[in-house]
Formats: structure tokens, sequence, C-alpha cells
């Protein structure tokens, strides 16, 4: 309590600071609830006074915003899904099970984090030429689940060298099959592990910008972070509506981080211990 | 037990694909970076080997200056402006008697979920020469410092960073929170007993204890910085003229706009290099091991 008194200054600090992080949020959000006089005129800054919730309405009929988020659930969800499964078998095989090169194929895979995506994006364009993916949804989400695949290895790996070997022996003498143990017995006991790569991976793919840039050019294929680009030369005369159609973008992460915010902390903080 | 762990066609099923999709899509594109920076190639037809010409061109490309100047701007600011920030926000939170604690903590993370598209349509609007909040801001206090932030070819580049910054910040902070707490508390106890103000105890106890977090912390900012893309192509697309080109947005239009594969995978073999060397270069500079409480 003393220590609260003596540094008044610090406190002030801090709050400037979170008012500072959290004002343009708020201030898209107010004004996707008005119209462009109370947005430049007579309103810039505050609540809006007669909020317009049409604005939400337009936004959702007149640009292509259902389409653009049919397409980034899509594209979130089969990456979070075929990502996490690659990545928790080899994860597997690579920190319980005995063979030769496991710590060579660990070290290879690590790799992968230290490539930035917007270095390899020249080849990975003709990869998916070559490949006749290009203007498909596979096209993004090829790229989504490799790159995720690293890290989420590593962190999967961290967690099966936890896991005491008495339980494998314990069910490798009941009899149960090596797959059998795999998904009955090691599955559930990593499963907080899994539950913050699915936070991880969701986050990074329904954000993903460079690759979606690069790639897709169809506007039926276009996920959020493309398709908001797109608008704003083509409709700025209707900014409230804009500004809906960002706060509709925004709401699935956001409601994602209000509900689970110390799990989110932890999924996208978790790489700090392997990475370094 | 030696067996049963070592049941090669288990092994192989539960390798396989993620090792192929990853040798595909990650790895090979890396080598083939490499492998095309020798070359003069349109990405369609012929391509043909012309040893370094490439990056003879680029060494002598002014544009790659800018770049690389840009870079280095971009990557210290977001480098102090985060860490110094995320540290003294880390350290207060940390604090059990602070007010507010939790909901400082969310605010000041909430940007990092935003999509980056969002958090630069949000800016553009804010830095907006006529109408922009921030010329607003500097009216209502009566300044006259009317600013085109993102035209001015002194300031863009500082603009974009301070976005970057803004948004990331929050990241940084929730790694040194998580670093101050892993540390025990008897530790800030025993200093405090020995007289050492609050202050002096953070700077000689709890800071040298964070050097693994502070590590990590770094690279990000400057990997990151070095590889910023994305606030260039949605706030200025490399302009006025190209003043905040950085090697990827280099890379992109070479090999997006021009058709220069050969030389695009030039500029990102440099880039592939230059975040290694940084990489190396914080190791050795903060270099200990992990410490084990």
């Amino acid at each position: 309590m003393k220590l609260r008194m003596k540094h008044p200054l610090t406190n002030v600090l801090i709050w400037l600071y979170a008012l500072l992080s959290i004002y343009p949020l708020f201030w898209m959000i107010s004004y996707s609830l008005k119209n462009n006089n109370e947005i430049f005129v007579t309103n810039p800054f505050g609540f809006p006074l007669h909020p317009r919730f049409e604005n939400y309405k337009t936004a959702w009929t007149s640009f292509n915003v259902p389409q653009y988020f049919m397409n980034s659930v899509i594209v979130s969800v089969v990456t979070v899904v075929f990502s996490l499964s690659m990545a928790v078998l080899f994860a597997y095989a690579v920190a319980r099970m005995r063979w030769r090169f496991s710590g060579a194929a660990r070290t290879y895979m690590t790799i992968g984090m230290f490539v930035p995506v917007q270095v390899i994006m020249i080849p990975l364009a003709i990869l998916m030429r070559d490949f006749h993916l290009a203007n498909s949804y596979l096209t993004l989400i090829v790229p989504y689940i490799a790159f995720n695949l690293s890290f989420a290895t590593l962190v999967f790996y961290g967690f099966f060298r936890g896991v005491p070997v008495d339980l494998e022996e314990a069910a490798c003498i009941d009899g149960a099959s090596i797959y059998r143990t795999f998904f009955s017995v090691m599955l559930p006991i990593i499963r907080p592990s899994i539950a913050t790569m699915i936070i991880f991976v969701f986050l990074a793919a329904w954000n993903e910008f460079p690759i979606a840039m690069m790639l897709i050019s169809k506007e039926s294929l276009k996920t959020l972070p493309l398709g908001l680009l797109f608008f704003q030369g083509q409709f700025t005369t209707d900014w409230g509506a804009m500004g809906a159609a960002m706060t509709i973008a925004s709401l699935p992460t956001l409601l994602l981080y209000i509900l689970f915010s110390e799990q989110v902390e932890n999924a996208l903080t978790v790489g700090s211990a392997v990475k370094g | 037990m030696r067996k049963y762990l070592g049941n090669k066609t288990a092994i192989l099923l539960f390798i396989l694909p993620a090792l192929l999709l990853y040798t595909v899509v990650v790895f090979y594109p890396v080598v083939q970076v490499f492998y095309r920076s020798f070359f003069d190639w349109d990405g369609l037809s012929e391509a043909s080997f012309i040893y370094f010409d490439n990056y003879i061109r680029l060494f002598h490309d002014h544009i790659f200056y800018t770049s690389l100047y840009n870079s280095a701007v971009f990557a210290v600011i977001i480098a102090i402006v985060q860490i110094t920030i995320g540290t003294m926000l880390a350290f207060a939170v940390a604090e059990v008697a602070m007010r507010g604690r939790k909901f400082v903590r969310i605010t000041v993370f909430i940007p990092v979920v935003l999509s980056i598209t969002v958090v630069c349509q949000l800016w553009l609007a804010m830095y907006n020469g006529e109408y922009g909040l921030i010329n607003k801001l500097f009216e209502m206090l009566g300044l006259h410092y009317r600013q085109d932030w993102l035209s001015n070819k002194n300031t863009a580049i500082f603009a974009l960073a301070a976005v970057n910054a803004w948004q990331y910040m929050g990241y940084h902070f929730a790694l040194l929170l998580a670093g101050v707490k892993s540390i025990p508390e008897s530790y800030m106890e025993a200093a405090r007993i020995d007289g050492a103000s609050k202050m002096k105890a953070h700077l000689s106890i709890t800071m040298p204890l964070l050097g693994e977090t502070y590590k990590f912390c770094l690279i990000l900012a400057f990997t990151g910085g070095l590889n910023a893309f994305a606030n260039m192509y949605i706030m200025t697309s490399g302009g006025p003229g190209t003043t905040t080109y950085t090697l990827t947005y280099m890379m992109f239009r070479s090999a997006f706009r021009v058709g220069e594969f050969g030389y695009g995978s030039a500029s990102a073999a440099f880039l592939v290099i230059e975040c290694l060397v940084v990489t190396l270069i914080i190791n050795k500079l903060i270099a200990r091991d992990p410490i084990v409480y």
C-alpha cells in the first residue's frame, strides 16, 4: 500500500499507456456506430450519440464480409486440425520412441522456426503454381499447416518429455498396441498443451497476412485480413460501415482473448521457453 | 520395451506426414531462395545462371541501402520502445498492491490479437493529414502542428515503427511478466531487507535474472523489424518514393511486380543471412545459461 502512495507518477504513466493501448480499438468500435458527419465533424472522439446499428447490416450485406469471414473460418479450422495432428504425431515419435535419427529429425524440424515466412515467398508462390493449388483454399492451408509444424512440434516435444516412461511400460504390459497407447494414454495427458496450441495456431492463421496477400487474388477466396484491405479504396464514402466490418473481423479473436485471457497469453508466450 | 518403442512402422507413420510437408513447403523453398539468387529468371521461362550478378547489382542498388537503413531504424525503434515500456509495465503489474492490474494487463495485450490489417487501417485513419485523430488532438491542444505523417519522407518510417511498436508491445510485456513471476520472491525480499529501494532491487536483481527473456525479446524485435513488410505494404506502399522500403518489400516488388524472381531471391537470401547474424550477435552478447531456481 505504501508503495502505491510513493509512486503516483508511475501509476499515472501506466494508466496513460493503458489508455493509449485501448483507445484506438474503442475509437473503431464507436465509429462503427456513427455516420460520416459524426465521425469527422461533430463527435470524432467520444461515444456514438445515436448508435447506428444499421452500419453492421450494411457491412454484412453489401461488402463481401460473410464470404471473407467463412473463408477465414475454413482456413483457420483446417489449419489447426491438420497442423496439430501432424505435429503431435511427429513430436511423440521424436520424444518417446527409440530410433537412430530422432535427434537429427528434431533439429531439422527446429530450423523452420528461424525461417521468416516472407523470405520464402517467391519459391512458395512457384511451388503452389506448379502443384496447381493456386486459387484454391489449399494454397493457403498447405503453407499455414507447414509453417506451424516446427513450433507446435517443439512445444509438444517438451510436454512429451515430461511424461514418465512407466505409463508406456504399463500399457505395453497390459497388451495395448503402440497406437492404442498413444491415443488413449499419451494424448489425454498432454491435453493442456493441445489446448494452448489450438489457441496459438488459430490466432496465427486467422490474422495471417503476407502469405494470403501474395498467393490469393481471387475475390471468393480472400480471408478477412486480405478482404478488409481492399475495400478501403472502394468504399471510403461509408466509414461507419467500414468500421463495422473491421469490428466484425476482430470479434472472434477479441472474444477468444477476453474469455480466455490467461490461456491466450500463455499460448502466445509459450515460445519463450523453447526459442532463443 | 525397447522393441515396443522401436516399432519401425509406427515411427514411420508418425513422422512421415509432418516430415514430408515440412520438407516440401518450408525447407525446400529456403534452399531454392539461395539457389535461385544466382539466376536471371522471370519465374516462367528458362533461367540462366549468372554467378554473383544479382548480388553485385544488389550492392549497387540505392534502394537496397534505403531498405537496410529502414529495417535498422524500424528494428531499433520497436526493440527500444517495446522492451522499455514492457519492462516498466511488467514490474508494475507484478506488484500485488497495484489497483486494476488485471485491467491494465488485458488492455495492454489486446492489440496483439488484432489483425495487422485492422491495426494498419485504424492508424491510417488516425494519421490522416486532413481529418486524422492525431492532428485533431494537436488542434484541440491549441498547437499548429498539422502533419501528413505518412507522406512526409522524414516522418514516415517513424510513424510506421510506432504502429508496430504499439501493436506488439503487449507481447513483450506478457513475456517479461511471465519472466518476473518466475523469479522467487525471496530474492526480492532479501534485497529489500538489505535496504535496497524497489527501483534498485529491480535494476540489480530482477533485470539480470531476466537475461534469457531479454534475449528472446531482442531476437524477436530485431528479426521482426528486419522482416517488416505488412506495415509498409498496407500503409505506405513503400513510399513516399522509396523512403519506407525494407528488404522484404524490395523482394516482393522485384518478384511480384517487376517479375525479377532471381533478383528478388537475392534480397531474400541476404535477409536470411542478416537475421542469422543478428540472432548470433544477440546470443553472443547475452550469453548465459538458463537459470533454474
